[in-house]
């Protein structure tokens, strides 16, 4: 019990279920076959589940001011097909790849917050009508076909390879999750997210400059989508047309699933990342079980809503 | 005193007991291991206004939510009109004639007001409503409450913080109250509203209603109650006929200890004046028209008039928040251009805005007292991008002491403290900015009577220290105990300064209602 409480100091009670539904999910896995429990699989996991878990910590950027970033699956694609087309204008191109898909995330990210923060447009609509943009600006470029660029060698290596049996794909979803943490509990900027999520006018009023903390958050959230659309296409070895497409709904899941209010001023870095692999392991585990496509669906729709409402009554109760 | 308060008290609660509307016997409640109320005897009559005067946590709103329904007692009955009662909820006390008005506004800001008035019970058939009966119901309630005014298809959102409190009164008329709890119903009204709810509680007297009337403040009572009781630690001390006991003494009731001076003594000015803030001309769409005032470092100038003349603007215009202010605003002699709050507070102009509303404009409620209290300042503890915990925890140690804080530690989240603790948070936040130009726009607002008095002796001893502070009251008690120098503003400019002796209830009164400076008004007897 007392070691319990400590714990409860480091984790908060969403995360802590989401934890608990893991480990029954495996357990439960376990019945079926073995293999969900070895760390073969778990580590595969932890790769896959970087993609997921690095689009959702920017989307918690954005969560905690109580705004949602629906330009997710473009800026994903995006990165993915500007690094490996950067990849492919010789030897520049290819060392540049990365930083140039992340700055275009960076760019999208910026136009979000401007159009959120100095437009005041509502980010549910504003971010939505960028997402058209970009898909737009990407169909154009690649006149709607499979680009035929190669992953940089370099991307490769991050979505694909291991450090002593560690997926590289993990460490930086790691190492991103320590600096957004680092951020958001330990500088004055983190302490402005959480003022403005939860009261923006009394945080304006406190001389917070909010304007530049949303589109910082705003700018985060773009690059983390365009990281996660290079790791992507290193994974896969190219980019392809709808690639992030996949990726909006479990990263919103799994940041809320981690315990935080999406109508901003709480969240934690601890609970996005436990509620990303939460999602992952769920979606893989249904998929290695064959189970049909539809029930799948179905299963995978009513696991999110069950814990939406033990996360969501959580926050009642504490409140 | 010569007499025992016990045995008044006893006369006085058996007076009433012959024809009481409500009466309370040994209720006690407890909240853990507090106990709030602890076997109180109450009553009230219809057709009259009974006061309950207290400090915060004396027990008052603990006793209005057993009466409204809000809690249920742990002990003791309740008898309503001779009938034993014990109300499950509100809708269940309402639907027996008892109806609270509230300080916490229950309205929907995006509804309009016809639509907030008949927000339970809409005229109308099979679910369908009628809106010109509910344009009806709304206008009638709202001609009874003297804002005939006020638009029934307004937003509420549009409205000043007074009119969404008359809008407030007005839906609770609606209900058909026999028992009508005030519960600082009057904080956010000035002016014009306070005597309509005056003369509006009257006729409800006359109706016969019975009126329970919560205030901290002395004069509203002195005027409109009948009877009054004292609570104290979570026993009613006292219940005596209005005007048996004198305003010092009803005070010494409240707190238990003697009770000297409300306010601090105003310092003799020796020094020449070096004004610290000047504003020449200042104008603001039709809001604010050419003021021009000074205010001296180690001044409290107080803003007087009407609420809603232009006072909040000119805060706000200071403080940067307005766009397409005209005008100078000159800090220490050098002009100014303040374009943004955070402009305001830097190091070159250092000018703190305490707000209006501190539930929503002030503080941030979720989050701790260190994280308040630091918020308008952290930059400066900030060390290799860090946030430095050890020099801000000692600064915020500080002011916790210096302003006596009351809360458990600093990790407390600030929405679980009283109002007059949240209220020194918030003028922490800002003295931790180094401020010397502090707005204090209605800063007791709602605050007990003991916390109030601390926040007058701290504005006292900030002036001391060189502040310079412009301060708006809706309570004329304040404007003359506290200020320097009053400037009355209406209609958006300032009407008269009053200095010195000058500042009495009959000056400020006349020029807030912008009549001669000779002419007579009631008002001015209720000053003491």
């Amino acid at each position: 019990m007392m070691r319990l409480r400590a714990l409860g100091r480091y984790i908060d009670r969403p995360s802590l279920i989401a934890v608990g539904v893991i480990v029954l999910l495996l357990l439960v896995g376990s019945f079926y076959s073995n293999n969900f429990i070895s760390p073969t699989y778990l580590l595969q996991q932890l790769q896959i589940g970087a993609f997921l878990g690095i689009i959702a910590i920017g989307v918690l950027m954005v969560v905690l001011l109580g705004h949602v970033d629906l330009s997710i699956p473009w800026v994903v694609t995006m990165g993915g097909m500007m690094a490996t087309a950067a990849g492919n204008l010789g030897p520049g191109g290819t060392a540049l790849a990365i930083p140039f898909a992340l700055l275009c995330g960076l760019i999208v990210g910026t136009v979000n917050g401007l159009g959120v923060a100095v437009l005041r447009i509502p980010s549910m609509i504003f971010t939505l009508g960028v997402n058209a943009v970009v898909q737009g600006l990407m169909v154009l470029y690649t006149g709607g076909y499979a680009p035929q660029d190669r992953a940089t060698g370099l991307m490769q290596w991050l979505a694909g390879e291991r450090i002593l049996g560690v997926p590289n794909a993990t460490l930086v979803w790691l190492l991103l999750a320590l600096l957004a943490g680092f951020i958001l509990r330990l500088t004055p900027l983190g302490r402005y997210i959480f003022a403005i999520g939860n009261r923006e006018r009394a945080a304006y009023l406190s001389g917070v400059d909010t304007r530049l903390v949303l589109i910082f958050s705003f700018a985060a959230a773009g690059m983390c989508s365009a990281l996660a659309g290079v790791m992507l296409a290193g994974y896969s070895r190219m980019a392809y047309q709808a690639m992030g497409d996949p990726y909006l709904l479990p990263a919103i899941a799994g940041v809320v699933i981690g315990g935080a209010n999406v109508l901003g001023g709480r969240g934690t870095v601890l609970g996005t990342v436990i509620g990303s692999l939460l999602i992952t392991i769920l979606l893989s585990m249904l998929s290695v079980m064959q189970v049909p496509d539809s029930a799948r669906q179905i299963a995978y729709g009513v696991i999110i809503i069950v814990m939406m409402l033990i996360s969501g009554r959580e926050m009642r109760t504490s409140a | 005193m010569s007499m025992t308060p016990i045995d008044t008290n006893a006369r006085r609660i058996r007076e009433l007991s012959q024809a009481p509307f409500l009466q309370l016997s040994g209720i006690s409640k407890r909240y853990g291991g507090v106990t709030a109320l602890n076997s109180v005897n109450f009553a009230c009559r219809r057709g009259a206004v009974h006061a309950v005067l207290g400090e915060n946590g004396a027990g008052k709103s603990t006793l209005i939510k057993i009466i409204t329904g809000v809690v249920r007692p742990d002990d003791g009955h309740m008898l309503l009109d001779g009938q034993a009662v014990s109300f499950a909820t509100p809708a269940d006390a309402m639907r027996n004639g008892i109806v609270g008005i509230f300080q916490e506004l229950s309205l929907i800001p995006d509804l309009s007001v016809e639509a907030n008035i008949c927000l339970t019970s809409p005229p109308g058939q099979l679910g369908f409503i009628n809106f010109a009966a509910q344009r009806r119901f709304a206008k009638n309630l709202l001609d009874r409450v003297g804002c005939g005014d006020i638009h029934p298809g307004e937003l509420v959102r549009n409205l000043s913080l007074s009119r969404k409190q008359m809008v407030e009164i007005a839906k609770a008329l609606g209900r058909r109250a026999r028992l009508i709890v005030l519960d600082e119903a009057t904080s956010a009204l000035t002016g014009e509203d306070v005597k309509k709810v005056y003369s509006l509680i009257e006729r409800l007297r006359n109706e016969g209603v019975a009126i329970l009337y919560i205030s901290h403040r002395m004069h509203e009572i002195a005027h409109l109650a009948d009877e009054c009781s004292v609570f104290r630690n979570g026993q009613n001390v006292a219940t005596f006929a209005n005007g048996e006991h004198t305003d010092s003494e009803i005070v010494r009731m409240m707190i238990g200890r003697d009770f000297k001076h409300v306010f601090p003594e105003k310092p003799v000015r020796t020094k020449a004046p070096r004004p610290a803030l000047e504003i020449e001309h200042l104008s603001w769409a039709d809001r604010i028209k050419d003021v021009s005032l000074s205010v001296d470092a180690g001044e409290i100038v107080g803003l007087g008039g009407l609420d809603g003349q232009g006072q909040r603007e000119l805060f706000l215009a200071l403080f940067g928040v307005l766009r397409g202010v005209t005008g100078t605003v000159r800090v220490n002699g050098a002009s100014v251009t303040v374009s943004s709050p955070r402009k305001a507070k830097s190091k070159a102009v250092g000018i703190a805005l305490v707000p209006e509303d501190r539930k929503t404009e002030g503080l941030i409620l979720p989050m701790t007292v260190r994280d308040n209290m630091s918020l308008a300042s952290i930059g400066r503890y900030v060390q290799r991008l860090m946030i430095d915990r050890a020099s801000e925890n000692a600064e915020i140690g500080r002011q916790v002491e210096r302003m006596s804080i009351k809360a458990a530690n600093t990790d407390v989240v600030v929405g679980t403290l009283s109002g007059g603790n949240q209220q020194k948070v918030l003028i922490g936040k800002w003295l931790m900015t180094g401020a010397r130009i502090l707005l204090l726009n209605d800063p007791t607002r709602g605050i007990d009577v003991g916390t109030k008095q601390e926040i007058y002796a701290l504005m006292r001893k900030l002036a001391d220290e060189g502040t310079a502070i412009l301060f708006y009251s809706t309570d004329y008690d304040e404007l003359i105990g506290c200020c320097d120098r009053v400037a009355i503003f209406y209609d958006g400019a300032v009407r008269r300064e009053l200095d010195g002796d000058n500042i009495v209830e009959h000056n400020i009164v006349a020029a807030s209602l912008a009549l001669d400076a000779a002419a007579h008004s009631d008002e001015g007897k209720a000053a003491k």
